[in-house]
């Protein structure tokens, strides 16, 4: 079964408290905290997964939140930082196996990398991960909000309604944020082809 | 780019792609004017956006390995017998849930393929198509209505009505709820549940997951009434086999299957009645009290013993906020582990229900009457005003308050000062002819009113169709919806000596909501503002809403959209512009649109026979 999870629950909510109040060197140190859990776990989903199940990260995003925040004195607002952190260190783990396996393949690849951290992202969409990485730090320097919400739906697997209530907006401007950005995206990565 | 012209760039970008194809270069141009790389940046986009569609560009999350995909049944576009297949919605238990229109009555469904497993267990597949067929005789609004039952290329398929909104589940994550609206909510689930039983309908799985709450209005909906099975697992019905149980097994993404909720009796395998339910229900207004599961466990056999031997820690205990010691007596009696000791009937604890929200709205309201006189007025305001409509935004951004728009006249009562402001409209149904015209436009609206106190909110919105005494400070949201989409147009026209000219404020489009488009989608339910409030200002005279509707853009109104912007805070500032405004609501106003309201959903439909829909909603002062 599964291992407890790595660090108190107390200690995570109260730095989530904490940076929900503005203290950024909180953030700082959540980050590794989450970063480690989200990666321990997306292996163990690797693992424990038959093939051809679908996979999905709110699933571990949630499944990671459980474990790692204190259900009891978590203020409901926290969830949606919680999600929100969560999206960006997915997205840099997502990043760092793309890269990765990229490397891998072409033989480049320095230190060895196990199959279940390959796997993780699947061969094909590599490129399209690390491309659309790029094209959306652009994009973030334009219209922070609009980057947001597909970092969101792309990288954390949120849909719209929980992207809404994330970003405290409504699913329909969500819908036309995502309409609007992934056009954006699509012409920027159809530029760089 | 830079940020002004970005937002250009968004906002045409936004309403064009709501547009026909032929209708949408028209409006590209004319929005453009002679700007035209500005054209030229919005028609490329537009573009990019069509072939990022047809190629599902970035569609599937990154973490997502490939069979997701592949895991579909349907796909969107594809039609099937009259249903056009428009997006997945889910994988759950029972099968693929997808959002599809049906042609022949071209209405929005929910269309669930039932899993092969379930479609190949005959015995299954038969009583669940007998159930399937006595809920979708069930008619009340709480319950979710199933239209159709049936097999079409081989899949077999379940219609049901579409609700836009979050299960009570994900409510819960992103909420934190207030009594009064855990009230609410209880009591429209047992209001289902009353209607079911009557009809012989025991849903054997009430739980968060089967309780929608639709957005536009908070009005609950219970799932799969009749369809939900745990304990009837075809053969395997005993409770130590529960853990092998396929069903259990959890459907793609959701972390935990669940025995939370089960009754004594469910979780013994013993044979379940209506009382099942109210044990069921009774798990769920202890988790949207506390947070927690009265019963819990580390493995679904500790929860299951538990269920059985232990009681929960009692209510109060475990509340973050103070609870009516009559809420605790109810979930205790809910969960009583013996049949005789629990409820025995939906209707018994829906009362005790109703009557705990009836003694509470009572007292909240002695404790605000500033006089006697007051005090009775007020109660029934209150009842007109049960369900709440809560949306956690309004409550932090009152200060982006922009309109400064209607008015009151105080009347003085007792110590306190009062405003009255009575809602009236101002046009009568015509009079019925004996061949009823064709009806070409339809638009349902409702208020929203969000009091405020000491510029703090103050209770929870609430929505109205009609009348209620306003107090100072009292904010309005303008809650509109129709069933066919089309442009519509709001201002308020401020108060004026008669033969003067009229000041118009434009409510509508603004950025604020709808992302600053006039056009509004079909059934989509338009707040006006998205996010804030329309607040009341105090000069003294009779205000008046205009609402206008029309499938076309109407060229007399679309100069209007130039006001709306933080300098003139919508306030039309141009003579010309409002004289014209002005000239064309006199004339197109002597269509009278009939005016239908519903006191029970708390809203006003307005039907016209002409192509554009003209209505007046009065603010009178008592």
């Amino acid at each position: 079964m599964n291992k407890p999870p790595p660090s108190k629950p107390h200690e995570i909510t109260e730095l989530l408290e904490k940076w929900s109040g503005g203290n950024q060197a909180a953030l700082d140190q959540l980050y590794p905290l989450v970063y480690e859990e989200l990666r321990r776990l997306a292996r163990s989903y690797m693992r424990r997964e038959p093939k051809g199940h679908t996979l999905q990260t709110t699933a571990l995003i949630n499944e990671a939140y459980v474990r790692l925040v204190d259900q009891h004195s978590v203020r409901w607002q926290n969830r949606s930082h919680f999600f929100a952190i969560s999206a960006q260190i997915m997205r840099r783990i997502l990043v760092d196996h793309a890269r990765q396996h990229l490397q891998a393949k072409r033989g480049g690849g320095a230190k060895r990398i196990s199959l279940d951290e390959v796997m993780i992202v699947a061969k094909e969409r590599s490129e399209e991960v690390l491309m659309l990485d790029e094209a959306l730090a652009n994009l973030a320097r334009l219209d922070p909000r609009r980057s947001q919400v597909v970092e969101l739906r792309y990288f954390a697997g949120l849909n719209n309604s929980e992207i809404a209530s994330v970003l405290q907006i409504s699913e329909n401007t969500v819908m036309r944020d995502w309409n609007l950005a992934r056009a954006w995206l699509y012409q920027k990565l159809s530029e760089t082809a | 780019m830079e940020p002004e012209r970005w937002a250009q760039v968004s906002r045409i970008f936004n309403s064009a792609i709501e547009l026909d194809s032929e209708a949408r270069d028209a409006y590209v141009e004319r929005e453009c004017g002679a700007d035209e790389s500005l054209a030229h940046e919005v028609k490329r986009l537009i573009e990019n956006h069509q072939k990022a569609s047809a190629q599902d560009f970035i569609a599937e999350p990154a973490f997502a390995n490939q069979s997701s995909s592949e895991s579909k049944t349907l796909a969107a576009g594809q039609r099937l017998g009259p249903y056009l297949i428009l997006q997945h919605l889910g994988t759950g238990g029972m099968g693929e849930v997808y959002l599809a229109t049906d042609a022949r009555l071209d209405r929005r469904v929910a269309l669930k393929v039932l899993s092969p497993e379930l479609a190949h267990d005959k015995r299954r597949m038969q009583r669940f198509q007998q159930e399937a067929r006595m809920a979708s005789a069930l008619n009340q609004p709480n319950i979710l209505t199933i239209f159709e039952f049936g097999e079409i290329n081989s899949l077999n398929l379940l219609a049901t009505e579409y609700i836009e909104g979050q299960t009570l589940r994900q409510y819960l994550r992103s909420h934190k709820l207030k009594l009064s609206e855990i009230l609410d909510i209880s009591i429209q689930i047992l209001s289902a549940l009353d209607a079911a039983h009557e009809a012989k309908i025991v849903h054997r799985d009430i739980k968060p997951e089967n309780v929608m709450i639709r957005s536009r209005d908070h009005v609950v909906k219970v799932l799969d009434f009749g369809l939900a099975k745990p304990t009837e697992s075809g053969s395997s019905t005993h409770a130590s086999d529960l853990e092998g149980d396929t069903q259990y097994k959890t459907a793609a993404g959701t972390v935990l299957g669940t025995v939370n909720y089960m009754s004594p009796e469910q979780a013994q395998g013993f044979a379940v009645d209506e009382r099942t339910d109210l044990w069921s229900t009774g798990v769920v207004i202890y988790e949207m009290v506390t947070g927690q599961m009265p019963f819990k466990g580390r493995t679904k056999s500790h929860i299951l013993v538990d269920i059985l031997e232990n009681e929960p820690v009692s209510l109060s205990e475990v509340s973050t906020f103070a609870i009516p010691d009559e809420l605790t007596r109810i979930v205790d009696k809910a969960l009583a582990k013996q049949l005789d000791e629990r409820y025995q009937t939906a209707k018994d604890m829906l009362i005790d229900l109703r009557k705990l929200r009836k003694q509470l709205d009572v007292e909240a309201e002695m404790r605000r009457s500033v006089g006697p006189a007051l005090v009775a007025k007020s109660q029934t305001t209150m009842s007109i005003a049960g369900t709440p409509t809560v949306e956690t935004g309004g409550l932090q951004t009152s200060k982006a308050i922009k309109y400064v728009i209607l008015l009151f006249a105080a009347i003085v009562v007792g110590g306190g000062i009062w405003f009255a402001t009575k809602l009236r409209h101002v046009q009568e149904p015509p009079s019925q002819t004996t061949a009823a015209p064709v009806t070409k436009q339809s638009l349902t609206y409702s208020i929203t009113v969000q009091k405020y106190r000491n510029n703090k909110p103050f209770e929870e919105p609430f929505q109205l169709a009609k009348e209620m005494l306003f107090e100072r400070d009292y904010q309005i949201r303008l809650n509109v919806n129709g069933p066919k989409s089309g442009y519509l147009y709001i201002l308020n026209e401020g108060p004026h000596e008669k033969g003067k000219a009229a000041e118009f404020v434009v409510l509508f489009p603004s950025p604020k909501s709808n992302g600053g488009s006039a056009l509004i989608n079909d059934n989509e339910r338009i707040h006006i503002p998205e996010n804030s409030w329309i607040t009341f200002d105090q000069e003294k005279g009779t205000e008046r809403v205009w609402l206008v509707f029309c499938q076309k853009a109407v060229a007399d109104l679309e100069p209007i959209r130039g006001f709306v912007n933080d300098e003139t805070k919508g306030l039309i500032t141009d003579s010309s512009v409002s004289d014209r405004v002005q000239q064309f609501l006199r004339s197109h106003s002597t269509d009278k649109p009939t005016v239908e309201q519903n006191t029970e959903q708390r809203q006003t439909r307005i039907t016209s026979t002409s192509d554009i829909l003209v209505h007046a909603i009065d603010l009178e002062h008592q």
